[in-house]
């Protein structure tokens, strides 16, 4: 009992030494006006500075690294060109290592000295960021596409949910991929807001266009997918959804073809990766499967995912390549519009930037992106439209892509 | 009929590589009282070492740098952390474990990146057919190595002074340290052996059906770990017995899943914790630990 006051004592300096530091004042490190526009935090007269809350260190490091490449050079460029209402743009890059409470308290050291956050890496740490970043009008970009963070008016997805992608996957398999009503498609999946909401697309348009789904779910530490492609084959299923990640893809598509069930496997955005191809699992990848993505693959020859290629293999000539490149790209460019309208409206504050993401409502990214995202229904997947790729080995990052394509339970799926 | 068979060897093979890592973590704490938390990482530091080897001297000689590598990591801890513990406390020693874990990872993970390492294993994604079943050529390897191992470990434990001396190291270590067994070098033993196992482990995971080696390869480790306390704490055959028993139901609940989804989703993913922890219920030394005797 007797150590139990300084104990306490210790404990509450700690909340006080944690509570000071975040309880700068909002204005403190930039605002005023410059000119005709009113400014605030992260930006001064010569500067604009984004905040980048990634995964140096932890299990998407590699990915992320690629992410913060291309935005460097992104916005090295954008600055080489003059800027954005006659500012630098520069990054604060912080590195969270995939953990939810970093990421806060990080969030909290950069938010008064940032206009906005170019990026969130990771569904835990973007669902912890989120609703801070919400209270004090800080514009968040680049959390990936879980339909959970469309509530939050300062969130830009970048492109279709996970939802609209599963939705999407159904709708490809019946119109392109000869399915008809009564086949059976087996959904394999990660629990949570990524796989959660892919499988609640799939069922909605498995209803939709009398198809019935086989769900079955598993964890990222399931890398043998044997016992669920055998429990797939079993229940006859005519294809597979896949809402997991690279490693999952390349087993359950081996299992499959070894036990010779030649069905469609369709994966969603994060569920492909071109080192597959070297592994053996290579050959059945090639004869059947495909990706439904929400950016433009690596292959495609539209002019923003070239531009972004360009730029990846000049900063980054050794550079892992794949879908990555031309998504931070994607992501920077939805930045910098909100950056310039917001600079237009005269009001480069982060309420301003937020204000200009609300008004965004036909956004083109050259092609990164479908054409026409909408940002003006919170709540509401800025489109419906998706990326059909199929793996290829001759195509550029293993994706080859077929067609943009929006299908009619995409359309009619509600968000609730 | 076929069904089901399909599915007790998918889940027994695949068991079978489950016990070789839990026997590793029974090894370890049966050899220095150590509840290893870093085994996962060694798991996947044999595999990609294999992995990375492979191209210039060959898949067999990399298995071999594999299972080398994995087990001197293993005795450097042991000697450089385990043994200096100023604190020989095993609550200390597993926090202290979690450290080496998180360290090893991070550098595993920063050299893989987000690649899938292919493994070159010989027999890529042939698969064994019989009756109407078809097994993935690694898996019967596996099968067929893991018995081998287990008849190694029992003769070693058995018949050898070594693992004699291990064993009274494990049931007590002063007694056996008077008596003139040196517990320096059982329990060096133990880790080397913990990591040969792992590397061997690591080769059987990340071969077909599994893509290669990438880093949630540390994750499936961790999956022995019902295994292991199921089949007691201090048991290699107890290892072994979970290992099978984790396979074999882990792959029926996800066979099964339509017929048991009033159990509801992804049932198969806490089953294994389900049996683990229904058991310690009945036996608390688990299915084949040693009981601890309290006098009171």
């Amino acid at each position: 009992m007797r150590k139990t006051r300084p104990a306490l004592v210790a404990a509450a300096a700690c909340v006080f030494a944690v509570t000071a530091c975040s309880t700068t004042e909002p204005e403190a490190a930039g605002g005023g006006g410059s000119g005709d526009v009113e400014t605030g935090n992260g930006v001064t007269d010569s500067a604009i500075t984004v905040g980048v809350l990634t995964d140096l260190s932890g299990p998407f490091a590699a990915g992320a690294a690629v992410q913060v490449t291309e935005f460097q050079a992104y916005w090295d460029q954008v600055n080489a060109d003059g800027g954005i209402c006659d500012r630098d743009v520069e990054m604060q890059v912080q590195d969270h290592a995939y953990d939810p409470q970093k990421a806060v308290s990080l969030y909290r050291s950069m938010s008064s000295d940032i206009v906005a956050l170019q990026q969130v890496l990771g569904g835990p740490t973007s669902a912890a960021v989120l609703p801070l970043a919400q209270q004090e009008s800080v514009y968040v970009g680049g959390v990936g596409w879980a339909s959970t963070a469309l509530q939050y008016e300062n969130n830009q997805l970048p492109g279709a949910s996970y939802s609209i992608q599963g939705a999407n996957a159904i709708d490809y398999l019946v119109d392109e991929l000869g399915l008809s009503e009564g086949d059976s498609v087996g959904v394999v999946y990660f629990v949570g807001d990524y796989g959660s909401d892919a499988l609640a697309g799939a069922e909605h348009a498995a209803a939709e266009r009398g198809l019935t789904i086989v769900p079955q779910e598993i964890t990222p530490a399931v890398t043998d997918l044997s016992a669920q492609a055998s429990a797939l084959v079993q229940e006859g299923v005519q294809a597979v959804v896949l809402g997991a990640a690279p490693a999952q893809l390349a087993s359950l598509v081996g299992v499959l073809s070894s036990q010779g069930a030649d069905v469609p496997v369709i994966g969603m955005n994060p569920t492909f990766n071109p080192a597959l191809l070297d592994t053996p699992a290579a050959e059945a990848l090639l004869a059947n499967t495909y990706s439904i993505t929400s950016v433009a693959p690596y292959a495609s020859d539209a002019p923003g995912v070239q531009e972004a290629n360009a730029l990846y293999t000049e900063a980054d000539p050794d550079g892992a390549l794949g879908w990555e490149v031309p998504l931070a790209y994607g992501q920077a460019q939805l930045l910098r519009t909100a950056l310039e309208d917001a600079c237009e409206a005269g009001d480069l504050t982060p309420e301003g930037v937020v204000a200009a993401l609300g008004n965004a409502s036909d956004v083109d990214t050259d092609g990164v992106f479908p054409d026409g995202l909408d940002y003006t229904q919170v709540g509401e997947s800025p489109t419906r439209t998706v990326f059909v790729s199929k793996v290829s080995d001759t195509a550029e990052a293993g994706l080859e892509l077929l067609d943009t394509y929006e299908g009619p339970s995409a359309q009619s799926y509600t968000f609730g | 009929m076929s069904y089901f068979l399909t599915q007790v060897l998918n889940g027994l093979s695949f068991g079978l590589v489950l016990s070789l890592i839990a026997a590793g973590f029974a090894i370890v704490f049966t050899s220095t009282g150590v509840l290893n938390f870093a085994h996962g990482s060694v798991v996947l530091l044999g595999a990609y070492l294999v992995a990375v080897t492979h191209p210039t001297i060959g898949f067999w000689a990399a298995v071999l740098v594999g299972v080398v590598g994995a087990a001197v990591v293993g005795v450097l801890v042991n000697a450089l952390l385990v043994r200096n513990l100023a604190d020989p406390n095993p609550g200390t020693a597993a926090i202290l474990m979690l450290g080496v874990d998180i360290l090893l990872l991070t550098e595993l993970t920063r050299r893989i990146g987000n690649r899938v390492l292919p493994l070159g294993a010989p027999w890529g994604a042939d698969v064994v057919r019989f009756g109407g079943i078809a097994l993935p050529a690694g898996r019967v390897l596996a099968a067929g190595v893991a018995v081998v191992v287990f008849a190694g470990l029992w003769f070693l434990f058995a018949r050898t002074r070594l693992g004699i001396g291990m064993r009274a190291a494990a049931a007590d270590g002063p007694t056996a340290s008077l008596m003139g067994i040196r517990l320096s070098r059982t329990g060096a033993t133990g880790w080397a052996l913990a990591g040969v196992l792992a590397a061997l482990a690591g080769v059987f995971l990340t071969s077909f059906p599994s893509p290669g080696v990438a880093p949630p390869v540390a994750l499936s480790a961790f999956l022995a770990i019902p295994a292991w306390v199921l089949g007691g704490f201090d048991s290699v055959p107890g290892a072994v017995l979970g290992g099978l028993v984790i396979g074999l139901v882990t792959a029926l609940t996800v066979g099964y899943e339509s017929e048991l989804h009033v159990l509801g989703g992804g049932f198969g993913e806490v089953v294994p914790y389900l049996v683990m922890i229904v058991v310690l219920l009945v036996r608390p030394q688990g299915l084949l630990g040693s009981k601890e005797a309290v006098r009171v």
